[in-house]
């Protein structure tokens, strides 16, 4: 092989210890990137697919005006490979052989549910049972309730308008239902062929079409893409993400992964930039050698760019080889979570970021400190020429800085997120420098002596320079681990507090006022109290400041919520999630006024002092806007656009009273017996979706744990390489010590103290930058409320200062094992 | 490039013609002063030691010679060409095809072979067969049998000697060596300098020394002898001693 190729072999480079760094440090930063990258994917999709289930399928389109959409809509959807289904939803009569009742009717297709599933029993007392689609032609499904309402039996039949269906199931469980409280009526299922057949559908009823579709993500938004432009206000799109529950979940975790890419890409810069000075420093003989021997600058450029390609290549192909098994095993692990297969789906695209940055950190990060060794003296064979000063390095440091802000922002497309980060990273660096200065001066006056703590002073002293670029190192380092941890930490406390163990997981609704005590009473009796119950009126808001609320909302800020009935209440207490942003709760004894919920002002451009006017029934009220309040409507409580004070303007309307509780798996039988008692009282089965809920937050919580250890380990390999970056320094100067007489066991104790202390200050610092950056990330971009973290922060000091006195000592061991003499000649 | 040529074949001017070089280096707080007023002429074929005390300027005025450095002030000409106004890169191609360097320390790449060492100036300078040339070189310096090893598993002496072969390689016109001997014992240096002097003259090649060793600069056929940056021959600063 010639001589020149093989100054550029990787093979060859390998045998370098620097080189070896750079690598390494490559091969983590790919691997970490791509690992995360594609989990997150498959997170991503295993989440929105369980997420899907929510809404039957992973987009619905929802026309609101009572006609169905252009049937070359759902052609073009079928055309471009979605699955499609329909539904129609409307309210009508149903009579039976002993009476009639109101029911909310969902007339669904064969496809139907495209996502999820459907919980029917076939008699009272069967078991129930789990199916993937919904009744056939001239079949009806009820709700228990209804039968018990109408006295029927399954096997009866029953009249929709012009049409007799059988009852073959109870309808016990929908997967898109049980988000609104709005349907009261009892809900049937019937094929979607039948509807025409009832004939209960005219021109101006009100009905509304759904429909279904699912597919890949990408064909889902070039479809959306298509048919934005054709649709009509009253015509709306709804994916997972639009949904209610966990939309803030979902974003959540996928804010965490993002940020978790994103410290790993912070990392892997800081690792490859550190090495590759290294190896640049350590290049400057051999550069002035091949300038002697006459290779010109611009050759010297040319090998050394050569080189890094062949690394980049080296990293790239090594970092995917140590990813993608790692991704595997991922994904088995979160499949053991979910006690579910989980299907392993390799995203190429999700790779294209891991090659990015590898490029980027070789270009960024690696290349200003090679690309200056062009510049390196001839004459530095003969005799050495003044090193580096650090501030030709400055540049470096700037293209650095725009590097990762670039990666950043394109990896979580977050600004907030990327200035918190590098906020915290220069108050970082700020604080380092002075705090380097005064430590530089306090150490000045510490003299040495046969002490291992001032040998370990003195130590930091000597190497000033090299141990406040290693502090800064491990510092950042530290501050991006424990921005990790805290961040993890408070999103889990966050959604533990959201859905706790015993979180309400049924609705009781349709509570006549006269039996509300009856019904309190039966379920203390079962030790399953009701949380606070709300008297419920409905009620359409109609006027605005005495105009017509249609005419004083312009069109484009109409919102769904004028358009049907609101659920309002009266309560003497502001629930304990909902949060006054403006005005004063009512005071006790206090009758008028009415407190609104904030989105919905803000939709509606209401302001306090506004007359809100709202007709119940026949009847009208008016109240000025007394307070607005924000409202958790993921709290699994039921929750109220508008609140009334008690004794004021709802006072003598119509009521029914509603409330959620907690009731066990194994207390569940109990509710059979409650609708005997109770016939009328509708009961809404959440436990389902709240396992659910709770199932997606162990996955998410499974994920953000798997990809804080790979950071965490990432660190941990930066902090090796760093510490081994003098590691030729240490030996020959401990070879020194020896020679001159110093002992073995006392150098060992000066070195790791020296490195402790080193540690211990880094450790602190990093943990008040990353509290600095948590506090901004908390507020903007997790909503959560910021506090101190002790328990967390404590250790990791302490850990940081043991980890490196281990590294110090390590690297010191072939100093104490090999005779002095040995040594030095061997460091020559 | 071709007036050089022609300059090169022709004997009659000097290999090295040094006017008035002055080298100064700016410290923090003052100016540094290491080489003042030198001029020299080194003739083709000659061999000249450079002699002085530690710290006298010998290894800059070495570096400045061989084209690795500039001067503050002066010319340096070396085989027709006024390497003091060559770009760097102008210089790194004058060296790659007619100056050869020994270094102290050797300064062999400890990644390479001896012999993957050699062949880097040859394949540097562009030339065929590099292999050929540098084994030829490796057995004539006696290290025929240790052509894959790598410096780590040569003795010094050894190291010196592929150092040598590699300064012949690309048939340069003039050697420069800095202190050839230094890292040496005496009885292996003695070996070196000999292998040095032998090949210097077998290849006509110019030789400008730099050296404590004083037999080593006693087979040199003259010495220039520098104190404080300022160039006396020898036999003038005897005669002013006495």
């Amino acid at each position: 092989m010639a001589a020149k190729q093989k100054l550029m072999s990787v093979r060859r480079d390998w045998r370098e210890r620097d080189v070896r760094v750079v690598l390494v440090a490559l091969i983590i930063a790919v691997a970490t990137v791509a690992t995360i990258a594609l989990f997150a994917n498959q997170l991503q999709r295993t989440l929105v697919s369980s997420a899907s289930s929510f809404l039957a399928a992973d987009r619905q389109l929802e026309a609101e005006n009572g006609r169905p959409v252009p049937q070359e809509w759902i052609e073009e959807a079928r055309g471009r490979g979605l699955e499609t289904g329909q539904m129609v939803e409307f309210s009508t009569m149903v009579f039976g052989e002993s009476g009639f009742q109101l029911v909310s009717v969902k007339a669904v297709s064969d496809e139907y549910p495209l996502r999820g599933e459907i919980e029917i029993q076939s008699g009272m007392d069967d078991a129930r049972q789990i199916v993937g689609a919904g009744p056939g032609r001239g079949e009806i499904w009820v709700n228990p309730r209804l039968l018990r309402l109408l006295e029927l039996e399954i096997g009866d039949s029953l009249e929709v308008g012009n049409l007799e269906l059988e009852i073959t199931s109870l309808l016990i469980r929908e997967p898109d239902g049980g988000f609104r409280l709005s349907s009261l009526a009892p809900r049937v299922m019937i094929h979607v062929d039948d509807v025409a057949g009832t004939g209960v559908i005219q021109d101006g009823s009100r009905v509304e079409y759904v429909y279904l579709f699912a597919g890949a993500e990408n064909v889902l938004d070039d479809y959306y893409q298509w048919l934005e432009p054709q649709m009509e206000p009253s015509h709306e799109w709804e994916g997972v993400r639009d949904g209610e529950t966990f939309s803030r979940s979902l974003e959540r975790a996928e804010r965490f992964l993002l940020l978790g890419g994103s410290l790993a890409v912070l990392l892997a810069a800081v690792a490859v930039a550190v090495a590759s000075r290294q190896y640049a420093l350590s290049q400057r003989d051999t550069v002035a050698l091949l300038k002697t021997l006459g290779l010109s600058s611009k050759g010297i450029g040319g090998l050394y760019l050569r080189r890094l390609a062949l690394w980049g290549i080296a990293g790239m192909v090594g970092g995917l080889l140590v990813a993608l098994p790692l991704f595997w095993i991922l994904v088995q692990l979160l499949s053991d979570v979910l006690e579910q297969p989980v299907d392993f789906y390799l995203d190429p695209t999700a790779l294209v970021p891991a090659l990015f940055t590898a490029l980027v950190s070789l270009f960024a990060f690696a290349y200003p400190p090679i690309r200056r060794l062009r510049h390196v003296a001839a004459m530095r064979v003969l005799r050495s020429q003044p090193g580096e000063t650090g501030r030709e390095a400055i540049p470096d440091l700037i293209i650095a800085i725009l590097a990762v802000f670039g990666l950043v922002w394109l990896y979580a497309g977050e600004v907030a997120l990327v200035v918190s980060l590098l906020g915290g990273l220069v108050i970082l660096l700020a604080v380092l420098a002075l705090l380097g200065g005064l430590m530089v001066a306090a150490l000045r006056r510490v003299r040495g002596g046969g002490n291992a703590w001032r040998l370990a002073l003195v130590g930091l002293y000597r190497h000033r320079q090299a141990s406040m670029a290693q502090m800064a190192v491990f510092a950042m380092t530290l501050m991006l681990a424990a921005t990790l941890i805290l961040v993890r930490s408070s999103l889990l406390d966050d959604w533990q507090a959201q859905l706790p163990d015993n979180a309400p997981n049924h609705f009781l609704i349709n509570i006549a006022p006269e039996a509300v005590d009856e019904v309190e009473a039966f379920w203390v009796e079962r030790d399953a109290p009701l949380d606070t119950l709300y008297p419920m009126v409905r009620g359409r808001l109609t006027e605005l400041n005495d105009q017509p609320v249609q005419e004083a909302v312009t069109k484009d800020e109409r919102v769904g919520a004028l358009n049907r009935e609101l659920n309002l209440t009266w309560m003497a207490q502001l629930p304990a999630d909902n949060e006054i942003v403006e005005g004063t709760w009512f005071a006790d004894g206090e009758t008028e006024g009415v407190s609104v919920e904030a989105e919905l002002a803000e939709q509606l451009g209401l302001i306090i002092g506004d007359q809100l006017t709202f007709t119940i029934g026949s009847e009208t009220v008016t109240e000025p806007i007394t307070s607005i309040r924000t409202v958790q409507w993921d709290s699994m409580r039921p929750n109220f656009y508008m609140a009334f004070p008690p004794g004021g303007g709802l006072t003598d309307m119509p009521s029914t009273w509603i409330t959620s509780f907690h009731l066990d798996a194994d207390n569940k039988v109990a509710l059979n017996e409650f609708s005997r008692r109770f016939p009328t009282v509708s009961v809404l089965e959440l436990d389902h979706i709240i396992e659910r809920i709770q199932q997606i937050v162990r996955q998410v919580t499974q994920a953000i744990e798997a990809i804080l250890a790979l950071i965490l380990a990432a660190a941990l390999v930066v902090m090796a390489a760093v510490v081994s970056a003098t590691l030729r320094d240490r030996q020959r100067e401990g070879a020194l010590l020896r020679t001159l007489g110093g002992q073995q066991s006392l150098l060992a104790r000066s070195t790791m103290l020296e490195f402790a202390l080193l540690g211990f200050v880094a450790g602190v610092l990093g943990v008040l930058a990353a509290e600095a950056a948590v506090y901004a990330l908390q507020v903007r971009m997790f909503e959560g409320s910021f506090r101190w973290h002790w328990q967390v922060m404590l250790p990791i000091p302490v850990i940081s200062a043991l980890l490196l006195a281990f590294f110090g000592r390590w690297q010191l061991r072939p100093v104490l094992s090999v005779s002095p003499m040995l040594l030095l000649r061997r460091l020559e | 490039m071709n007036q050089m040529t022609d300059l090169s074949t022709t004997d009659t001017s000097p290999m090295l013609r040094v006017t008035d070089l002055s080298h100064r280096v700016s410290l923090e707080t003052d100016t540094l002063t290491i080489l003042q007023g030198v001029s020299l002429e080194i003739n083709r074929g000659e061999s000249v030691a450079i002699v002085g005390r530690s710290g006298s300027g010998k290894t800059t005025l070495l570096g400045l010679l061989a084209g690795l450095d500039t001067p503050t002030e002066g010319t340096v000409s070396l085989d027709g060409a006024q390497i003091s106004s060559l770009s760097e890169d102008e210089r790194a191609k004058l060296r790659a095809s007619r100056v050869g360097f020994v270094f102290q320390s050797f300064q062999l790449l400890p990644a390479l072979s001896a012999l993957e060492n050699v062949m880097l100036p040859l394949e540097l300078a562009g030339m065929e067969a590099p292999e050929v040339r540098a084994k030829e070189l490796l057995e004539r310096v006696g290290l025929g049998e240790r052509l894959n090893h790598t410096p780590r598993q040569l003795s010094g002496g050894e190291q010196q000697r592929v150092a040598i072969a590699r300064a012949f390689a690309s048939d340069p016109v003039i050697l420069f060596a800095d202190e050839p001997t230094g890292n040496l014992d005496n009885r292996t240096g003695q070996d070196v300098s000999d292998l040095l002097m032998a090949l210097n003259r077998e290849q006509g090649t110019t030789l400008v020394m730099v050296t404590h060793d004083e037999h080593l600069a006693a087979r040199c056929g003259r010495q220039l002898h520098i104190e404080a940056g300022i160039l006396t021959e020898p036999e003038l600063a005897r005669e002013q001693a006495n």
